[in-house]
């Protein structure tokens, strides 16, 4: 079932035939205005056509030969830098060289790790500054004064431990 | 629909020359450029009126023809298809503009070459420079009045009264029904009557 605006345009087009632009016909309600209706669009088509048809291309060649260039493109791989053009080649080198740099790199670190550790140990570290602090009492004024210094992991605490001590050397500084 | 093959071109049919695109063959490509590209820049040049962007376009349109050339079953004819990707190209371009700008402007009114069918046998007459204007002001009202067409309702409209496409070509063409076709072609030429009365009447 065709809407009035389909079988209107079919009717100024000339496309309704038989029955079907017979009924069109007897719906009109205005013949007259109907026709003059018809006879504006033919107009208007007229004016169209006479005024657009005219616009063309100005470079017909140029526009070709952008086009050819466009599908060129389109159809060679990618231009690559000349950098990258060279070292295309040695492409399976530089994974190898990659993966030694990175185990070599991992291996000093390792290294270089352990031993900080190793250096920061309390253990070696605490007789040590108790055999400073020992060295800065003075055996005159405190004659049985022993120091000493021990780490109590659980509290996370280092506890410098002093005993028979007269009173602390007035440059006494443990840092 | 004609197309601007000459004698020589003819002779090459249209298939063949798809055939051997679809091989891979730019030759026949081009070819098939030059028999529809006038055409092409003529439709889009009037839904678009700026000529820069026709040429874009067109050119848009022919590379993404060349790109999807295999996909081509020969249903249709070769310039049904082409107009196909012309009209999404365009429409989705003007859809964008309208989105981005709320409305479409006009310009390149006056570096368009006109192609007199009769040039080549008859001596061209110069147009008076009053007809020249009276020529452009009538243009520029044209183009006005179908800037306010929907992107589809003008589309149809220039592919019936210009190219003289039928209800179902025009319906392959946008992918719609020809009762689609006729009902945008009623509210069009409605709107149009309207807006360019004054000037299909004083002619």
């Amino acid at each position: 079932m065709k809407t009035f605006e389909e079988k209107w345009t079919a009717w100024l087009d000339g496309q309704l035939t038989g029955r079907e632009l017979s009924e069109f016909e007897a719906s009109l309600p205005d013949k007259a205005a109907a026709e003059a209706g018809k006879a504006d669009a033919r107009k208007l088509g007229e004016l169209l056509k006479r005024e657009l048809s005219a616009r063309t291309l100005t470079n017909e060649e140029f526009f070709s030969h952008q086009l050819r260039e466009r599908i060129a493109r389109l159809r060679s791989p990618r231009r690559r830098p000349a950098w990258q053009a060279r070292k295309r080649g040695s492409t399976w080198w530089t994974i190898p060289r990659l993966l030694w740099t990175g185990a070599m790199s991992l291996a000093v670190f390792l290294v270089f790790t352990v031993l900080v550790m190793h250096e920061k140990n309390p253990a070696e570290e605490s007789p040590y500054l108790t055999q400073i602090l020992n060295a800065r009492v003075d055996p005159v004024t405190s004659p049985n004064a022993t120091v000493s210094i021990f780490e109590v992991k659980k509290d996370r605490v280092t506890v410098l431990w002093t005993e028979g001590l007269q009173s602390l050397p007035a440059d006494y500084a443990a840092k | 629909m004609q197309t601007e093959a000459t004698p020589a071109q003819a002779d090459v049919s249209e298939l063949d020359l798809v055939r051997r695109c679809q091989a891979g063959d730019t030759e026949a490509f081009d070819e098939l450029v030059s028999r529809y590209r006038i055409r092409v820049f003529s439709m889009i040049y009037n839904m678009v009126h700026n000529e820069q962007d026709t040429w874009d376009l067109a050119q848009d349109s022919f590379v993404k023809a060349w790109k999807s050339i295999k996909r081509f079953r020969g249903r249709s004819s070769f310039y049904t298809w082409i107009y196909r990707i012309v009209m999404n190209v365009t429409i989705d371009w003007l859809r964008k503009k309208q989105v981005k700008g709320g409305g479409v402007e006009f310009d390149d009114l006056t570096q368009l070459r006109e192609v007199d069918p009769a040039s080549k046998t008859v001596p061209k007459k110069e147009a008076l420079p009053y007809e020249t204007m009276e020529r452009d002001e009538i243009r520029a009202r044209i183009d006005k009045a179908i800037a306010q067409l929907s992107p589809e309702q003008r589309a149809v409209i220039l592919m019936k009264e210009i190219e003289d496409m039928q209800y179902h070509e025009i319906a392959e063409t946008l992918g719609c029904s020809i009762g689609t076709v006729m009902s945008r072609l009623f509210y069009a030429r409605k709107k149009l009557q309207n807006l360019l009365r004054d000037v299909y009447e004083n002619i």
